[in-house]
């Protein structure tokens, strides 16, 4: 809640005097100001509301809809956490976010190494066919997928979302790590090379370390892609055990339709872990979405 | 570098080209080979040929939901890559302090499209949603809607949430392209005398020319693939004014099983977002660098 407050405050006090103009003159410098609080304000307005709504009774929520709370009473958080299974949910979309992740830089890096590295047969088909899953939207391969992952028995395990999650990462971890690679000179690899290192060596040692802070652009980026995936969660998962948060809270939501405090809580709770997130590591993640977007 | 042995290449690149291979290559083969069949995903395949095509063509839930993606697309053109211009242009003109109201506006980027969803059905809600509250609070009943189940609004209503979240994104890409522009070229044109519209116009955004294509390209390809938001706020409702291919195709093969048919528009789709994403390139060489920077 103190957010908007202090963005307030900290874009006025950014504001720098100009310099030479008469208080007149300032009228639209603060008027300027004045607008792009009111925009930040209605960006964010409906998630204030939400938080608020989560502290009230559903008659409150009717009468009175942009009234504060009258108290802040997190009993409700602690309901919808317990009785919503959200633990259970983030749970699973830590787990399949962390594999997937751990998947896409782990063989992401190994292909980026090679393609970049070396110069082999074939190299220009399977780059070309890596590139290809560049432009493939989703659609182009879910029917077939999930019928694949249904004969195969995948459905209904974490599998089934770790695979295709690291498959869709794939494509552009090794073109950005590619270009990372293809930018540190030769020199480096040869030298390791006469040292007596074997190849694997000058990938572990070597390649991977000057990567990281590839590989953790890399990182941010699939990680908000899994962590937010829903069509293929969707069909995938029918156990409620193993849904991951936006299934989960899907399902949460759809029982509770009319309990609007706990579906409100549910929504704060999921909410604000990752606007923490954001504001602590808001230049990382700025990079990594933007790069991500090269897609 | 060469090789110790000529199959390390091949080994290094195995992990990758296996899973990708066996979750999206292969995949896409089967979609394609599927869409010539009638299947209903268990029972016996039966080829007919170009049938599924021929039956899309004259689908009119189908070209419909073409329509819409449209009108969609050209929807979110403007309240995300316009919207999003002009909010980096005004957060670029006073360049400190701006971090605060970049993180209100970039947050919605960060979270899940269901939550987003769920809750923007709430703000729409005509019991005890804000916006009709809104509008009840400035004496504007006559505006009160019911604004998802409403044909004529629908389709809007959407793409405002759309817009609500990508905005800040677009916002955020066009903020780091408008760094780039170098101080020299911003004070010769202040010099000159421009004023702060006039550079936008004339100087800031024709200099990020390559960055505004990279958005349009993600707006539009990204537009054809929408899903999250239409399914958990109208799934195609109502009467089928918000059915998108995606939402559609879904349907036929997960409630109807129609895997064959559900396929061959799979394939439409496909086809229809390659080929932008093809053009696009050819436009726009160096497409990567105006998005990363």
């Amino acid at each position: 809640m103190s957010t908007p407050v202090r963005a307030t405050r900290s874009v006025q006090s950014a504001r720098r005097p100009a310099p030479n103009r008469s208080p007149i003159g300032r009228i639209p410098d603060l008027l300027f100001t004045l607008s792009l609080i009111a925009i930040a304000v209605v960006f964010f307005f409906p998630m204030l509301w939400m938080v608020f709504s989560s502290f009230k009774s559903n008659s409150a929520i009717f009468s009175t809809p942009f009234a504060l709370p009258t108290e802040v009473d997190f009993s409700r958080w602690v309901e919808a956490w317990e009785i919503g299974h959200i633990g259970q949910y983030a749970l699973n979309s830590a787990i399949v976010t962390g594999a997937s992740v751990f998947g896409i830089l782990l063989f992401g890096a190994a292909a980026a190494f090679a393609f970049s590295r070396y110069r082999f047969r074939g190299r220009n088909l399977l780059m070309g066919l890596l590139a290809l899953g560049l432009l493939l939207p989703l659609q182009s391969y879910f029917i077939a997928q999930s019928t694949m992952f249904t004969q195969l028995a995948i459905t209904d395990t974490r599998w089934a979302l770790i695979i295709p999650y690291t498959a869709m990462g794939l494509p552009l971890a090794v073109y950005l790590l590619k270009v990372y690679l293809d930018a540190l000179p030769d020199e480096l690899f040869e030298a390791a090379r006469i040292d007596g290192a074997s190849d694997l060596r000058v990938f572990g040692s070597i390649a991977l370390p000057l990567l990281r802070p590839g590989l953790a652009t890399v990182a941010i980026f699939s990680a908000l892609s899994s962590w937010n995936e829903f069509l293929l969660a969707l069909l995938y998962i029918q156990d409620d055990a193993l849904k991951t948060i936006p299934t989960g809270l899907l399902a949460f939501s759809s029982r509770y339709v009319t309990d609007y405090g706990l579906l409100f809580s549910a929504l704060s709770i999921v909410t604000l872990p990752m606007i923490v997130i954001y504001i602590v590591f808001n230049k990382q993640i700025v990079e990594g979405i933007t790069a991500g977007s090269v897609k | 570098m060469k090789p110790n042995r000529r199959v390390t290449p091949y080994l290094f690149l195995m992990p990758a080209m296996a899973v990708f291979g066996f979750a999206v290559l292969f995949p896409v083969i089967m979609t394609f080979a599927y869409s010539f069949t009638e299947w209903n995903g268990y029972g016996a395949m039966t080829f007919v040929g170009i049938d599924n095509y021929v039956r899309a063509a004259g689908d009119t839930i189908f070209r419909d939901s073409f329509t819409h993606v449209l009108i969609y697309i050209a929807a979110t053109i403007l309240l995300e890559v316009v919207v999003g211009l002009i909010l980096a242009g005004l957060v670029s003109v006073k360049r400190r302090g701006s971090l605060w109201f970049r993180v209100a506006i970039f947050t919605p980027v960060m979270l899940p499209m269901v939550v987003v969803a769920v809750l923007w059905a709430f703000v729409y809600n005509n019991d005890f949603g804000l916006l009709n509250a809104a509008l009840q609070n400035f004496g504007l009943e006559d505006l009160q809607r019911v604004w998802l189940g409403d044909t004529s609004t629908a389709l809007l209503a959407v793409s405002v949430v759309s817009g609500w979240v990508y905005a800040g994104f677009y916002m955020t890409i066009f903020y780091a392209a408008f760094n780039q522009v170098p101080a020299e070229v911003i004070e010769a044109a202040r010099l000159d005398g421009a004023g702060e519209w006039q550079l936008f116009r004339r100087v800031k955004v024709p200099m990020i020319r390559n960055a505004i294509t990279v958005a349009l390209l993600l707006c539009i390809t990204g537009g054809f693939q929408g899903f999250d938001l239409f399914y958990v706020m109208t799934n195609g409702g109502p009467y089928g004014a918000t059915e998108i291919p995606t939402t559609y195709l879904v349907k036929s093969v997960f409630t109807f099983g129609n895997v064959g048919y559900g396929s061959a528009m799979a394939v439409v789709l496909t086809a229809v977002v390659v080929g932008l994403g093809l053009i696009f390139t050819r436009v726009n060489r160096e497409k990567p660098e105006g998005a990363r920077r």
